[in-house]
């Protein structure tokens, strides 16, 4: 699917907004003059109706008005699916449904021809036979149906309550609108995900440390993050190399758990989204291969998100302090 | 008719084996940025399918279903008289049987780990992008980049955004041809007005959108889930409502929980 290409570098996606801003200004504005120049022929050069010609300036005004106050809804309301909702609810009792109804069937056609009297004897000779035989053959599909239901479900798995602190360290001295960011990004990630704690470094300097933190022993504190330890650790250097999100499904089968003795010690999986070429995000989830596929995908355009503004932030703030050097 | 091994684990085939469980898994998944890609086997189950490409065999209980019901009907028609009580019976329970084999892909749905279908893009008409030029450059690149990770993240084929006022448009959309961006953005806005979509202050979902139930005929046709969140100004006041976020798609049901979940962290994006 041909989305259009994005770019999200600094400034660039400005540039081409602007370029195409640009050239529906232009075109309107030759529009308009060409239709005061035949006023009495608005419908030569245009396929539209003679309306639209009074919208042209309309445009023009209606965009600067305040919004009024909006018309109330007058679509539909979304009705409840009782089937779904129940569904939902007693997932493991329907998926060996079929199998029970399946079972039970087969039973009765059997019971059914010995109450009648007639020998349990399967062929088509009579159309009793015949009914017989379809309604096993109905009994067997939802019997195997049942079966298939019950082998594809999915294993699940408790979250672990992560024991440590609640921590919430933003770096001083970041714009509003990088904070809002950052702690947008956290809010997210906490929602709609099983991540129970984050950890953003960029540049060097660790930005955030917000969630569940890991305790330490001695002083019963939170373990803060040290950033040059942690960007000189295999885990850091591995990510930054391959440049790719790296999903740790089962954390304690992870032998560079070591490195990252800021998450709580039971937490279950991680997410190491690089940050462009500059950053990391740790993420750390509360159950074993607690984050889906469509949670990475999430994650890792977030990932590019953060990236863009943290690095015009940071490539602003390097100009601003060249500057005044 | 052939084994295969299934590279989606949540099909619903019949399956031959189930329970040969092999708890191997090398995971996968395609990054449209990175160069790295690992495959996703789950080989705990097996699938018996007749391995002909196109065709579902989740709906294969239906389709028996609709020929051993027609054939039981068949035979009763064309029994002699008179028909035995026991043979009534068997017809009855078949039929029962039936219909509930009818119903099993329906309930099938709704399972955990289930799949969804795909979306499909309409043949005709083409992607537009509309954004509005009265807004300051920070919130249109924060638009722009919103509305291309929804494109690109669940299976939305149409976005719209009204955030103060100003609207961003982006995917397929049912507009008329041969109108200019400024043109297009008013368009929308008049059409955002008549169905009163400001106004809404609690999330809607529309999971089997009927498209002549409602009249929203900016939406492509095969529209089949619509999904519309509100953007609350404040926590404390959720009455107040300061423009919302549309995403439809052409899969049916194609909004699960995690989608809306993170589709709603988007939305809080714009809030405030």
């Amino acid at each position: 699917m041909e989305i259009g290409s994005f770019f999200l570098l600094n400034g660039q996606l400005f540039h081409l907004l602007s370029l195409t801003s640009l050239a529906t200004t232009s075109s309107m504005e030759a529009r308009i003059i060409l239709q005061i120049q035949i006023p009495w022929n608005p419908n030569r050069k245009f396929s539209r109706t003679p309306s639209d010609f009074p919208r042209f300036i309309r445009a023009y005004s209606s965009s600067s008005s305040t919004s009024q106050k909006p018309r109330s809804y007058r679509g539909p309301k979304p009705s409840k699916n009782l089937v779904a909702d129940f569904i939902s609810k007693n997932d493991d009792l329907v998926r060996s449904l079929p199998i029970y109804v399946g079972g039970a069937s087969l039973l009765a056609v059997l019971f059914n021809r010995t109450v009648s009297g007639i020998a349990p004897v399967a062929d088509a000779s009579s159309s009793q036979s015949r009914a017989d035989l379809l309604a096993l053959g109905l009994a067997v599909t939802n019997l195997l149906t049942g079966l298939v239901w019950l082998s594809i479900r999915p294993k699940s798995i408790t979250p672990v309550q992560p024991d440590g602190v609640e921590w919430k360290v933003v770096e001083s001295g970041l714009p509003a609108s990088v904070v809002s960011e950052l702690l947008w990004a956290w809010e997210s990630f906490k929602v709609a995900t099983c991540c129970k704690s984050l950890v953003i470094v960029y540049n060097g300097i660790c930005l955030i440390q917000i969630g569940m933190v890991a305790e330490s022993p001695e002083d019963k504190k939170a373990v803060v993050v040290n950033t040059d330890k942690l960007m000189q650790g295999s885990v850091y250097r591995g990510v930054m190399k391959s440049k790719a999100q790296s999903y740790l499904a089962n954390l304690s089968l992870y032998p560079g758990r070591s490195e990252l003795p800021f998450l709580p010690a039971n937490t279950q999986a991680v997410i190491l989204q690089p940050l462009g070429d500059k950053g990391i995000a740790v993420i750390g989830g509360n159950t074993i291969r607690g984050f889906t596929s469509a949670d990475q995908a999430w994650i890792s355009s977030i990932g590019e998100k953060l990236d863009a503004t943290l690095g015009r932030y940071f490539i602003d703030s390097d100009e601003i302090s060249r500057v005044t050097v | 008719m052939s084994l295969r091994i299934c590279n989606f684990p949540f099909h619903p085939k019949f399956a031959l084996q189930p329970r040969a469980q092999r708890s191997t898994r090398i995971f996968a998944r395609t990054e449209n940025d990175s160069p790295q890609q690992q495959q996703q086997l789950n080989l705990s189950v097996l699938r018996f399918t007749f391995g002909i490409p196109g065709l579902d065999e989740s709906y294969l209980p239906r389709w028996i279903g609709y020929g051993f019901g027609s054939l039981l009907l068949l035979n009763h028609f064309s029994a002699s008289a008179p028909i035995s009580e026991s043979q009534m019976r068997s017809e009855a329970l078949g039929l029962s049987l039936a219909s509930f084999s009818i119903a099993l892909p329906y309930i099938g749905k709704f399972l955990k780990g289930s799949v969804v279908e795909q979306r499909t893009l309409p043949e005709e008409g083409e992607q537009i992008f509309v954004i509005s030029s009265n807004i300051g450059d920070s919130l249109k690149e924060d638009l722009a980049w919103a509305t291309y990770v929804l494109l690109r993240n669940t299976s939305t084929i149409a976005v719209l955004i009204l955030v103060q006022g100003e609207l961003c448009v982006r995917g397929y959309w049912n507009c008329p041809d041969q109108m200019s961006k400024a043109q297009l953005h008013d368009w929308f806005k008049k059409k955002v007005d008549e169905i009163g979509l400001a106004d809404v202050k609690d999330t809607l979902y529309f999971p089997q959108y009927a498209g002549s139930a409602l009249s929203w005929d900016i939406l492509p046709d095969g529209t089949r889930s619509l999904f519309m969140q509100p953007l609350v100004q404040n926590i404390s006041e959720p009455q107040k409502v300061n423009g919302f976020l549309l995403v439809a798609s052409t899969a049916g049901y194609a909004y699960s929980d995690k989608d809306r979940a993170w589709i709603g962290a988007m939305a809080e994006k714009f809030r405030g």
